[in-house]
């Protein structure tokens, strides 16, 4: 009984996570379209809302890298879960209040990492799949999509470099529905499988699945609403969006950007690596910036991601960790985590209530 | 150690697949474009011969996106 208020209580953090992963990431994928001017606010949003949607459907490797080989199955107690899911809420919403570009997928790697050391100890851990299949693609990603967007920007410039800028502009408009689109897809795909994976990984621990299992349609389709409308709801409240705070972009570096950033989150997705999607759309961004001019991009917000990629993995493990320190003082029954859900609860209104009375926007970069 | 519990071909095939792909459909698109804007100038300088190869161009730049596009999805949907 107490092993399945748990269960219970994970799929609807989880689910809460996916909601804010979405609320947190409407600036990133709408913004480079919304700046150019190549969609309407409205338009965009919506748009990016049905195609999470749809993107969650299209692959589950990356559900199946989260569950299987970050830690082991086979030791993981829904409460290690649960506690992992409050570390990346908690580092999600001290890098929010403090606006820092953190990312939501290395906060929940990070998170479940944690709290699987503070429960059972490194043998938790398969460092093969953390490093192999996180860390190393986490360096790779934004790289790639920075090269990618560099060349293809410089691409654009040689081919229609002489030709009418209306013209040109007018076409790269066009070419930024598609492009948004696809990032849109691409960006569900990658983040809405996180949850998928968290929550399978759950459903094994507390011996409702055996491992190595796909995730049931049920996780599948839940984890794309929660998206889906997580993006949706925040999309209303953006007020400074990823692409103008980085650069001021024309039709052609958002559609390279927007281009590369689909290229590499879809090909990593592909091969079941779990990215920042945050970061990979940001490395777009700064490329098709900096291969224009290097001055055209503002380097501290560059820096910024930067200190926000070193620090996240660490810091929601620590969390994580903690929570899991917490929750165990109530015992092995479902106290714990009812506890600390109710003061995360508590926490977060607080949070949001302190940033609303300061009139800052409630929405800001992540994931 | 990192040599070995990377699974560098995978990675490697994302960067490839990556290139590939982002900079392909920028190019494709980029020559459809070329192919509009050649096919207004010279519709407006009255060579409507130079004008239809033109669009022809950018006939096959936007197939050849939508193409590469398709192909990108179908790859996605059965992996």
């Amino acid at each position: 009984m107490d092993s399945d208020v748990i269960l219970f209580i994970v799929v609807g953090t989880a689910l809460a996570f996916d909601f804010t992963n979405g609320f947190h990431d409407t600036a990133n994928v709408v913004a480079t379209s919304i700046s150019t001017g190549a969609a309407r606010p409205r338009v965009a949003i919506a748009m990016a809302a049905l195609l999470n949607f749809a993107g969650a459907f299209i692959s589950i490797s990356v559900a199946a890298t989260v569950a299987n080989d970050v830690v082991n199955a086979d030791v993981i107690t829904p409460t290690i879960v649960f506690a992992g899911l409050i570390g990346a809420i908690a580092w999600n919403l001290i890098t929010w209040s403090v606006g820092l570009p953190s990312s939501s997928s290395h906060a929940l790697i990070g998170g479940v990492v944690g709290s699987a050391v503070a429960a059972v100890g490194f043998d938790a851990v398969l460092a093969g799949g953390l490093v192999g299949k996180v860390l190393i693609p986490a360096l790779v990603a934004p790289v790639l999509a920075f090269l990618v967007a560099g060349v293809s920007i410089g691409l654009i410039y040689r081919i229609v470099g002489g030709e009418r800028p209306g013209t040109v502009s007018r076409g790269f408009k066009y070419g930024q529905v598609v492009s948004g689109g696809l990032l849109a897809l691409a960006h569900g795909t990658n983040d809405a499988q996180k949850t998928m994976g968290v929550i399978t990984l759950a459903l094994i621990a507390n011996g409702n699945l055996d491992a190595g299992v796909d995730p049931p349609f049920w996780v599948i389709f839940s984890a794309a609403t929660a998206i889906a409308l997580g993006t949706y709801s925040g999309g209303w409240r953006i007020i400074k969006t990823t692409g103008m705070r980085i650069i001021k972009m024309d039709p052609a570096q958002g559609f390279s950007s927007q281009g590369a950033g689909s290229a590499v989150i879809l090909a990593s997705t592909h091969f079941g690596f779990p990215l920042s999607t945050t970061h990979v759309i940001n490395g777009g961004i700064m490329g098709a910036g900096a291969a224009k001019r290097l001055s055209a991009v503002r380097w501290g917000v560059a820096g910024n991601i930067v200190t926000a990629w070193v620090l996240t993995l660490p810091a929601a493990a620590a969390i994580g960790a903690l929570t899991y320190g917490v929750t165990k003082l109530f015992g092995n029954g479902a106290l714990g985590p009812v506890v600390v859900s109710i003061a995360a609860l508590a926490a977060s209104a607080a949070l949001f209530m302190r940033r609303a009375e300061r009139g800052a926007p409630v929405a800001a970069e992540g994931a | 150690m990192i040599a070995t519990i990377v699974e560098w071909e995978a990675v490697l095939d994302t960067v490839l697949a990556s290139v590939v792909a982002g900079v392909g459909v920028t190019f494709v698109f980029s020559i459809a474009i070329w192919g509009v804007a050649r096919f207004v100038d010279y519709n407006r300088g009255e060579r409507p011969v130079a004008a239809g190869a033109a669009g022809l161009v950018a006939a096959l730049g936007l197939l050849s996106t939508g193409a590469v596009l398709v192909v990108g999805i179908l790859v996605m949907t059965g992996g």
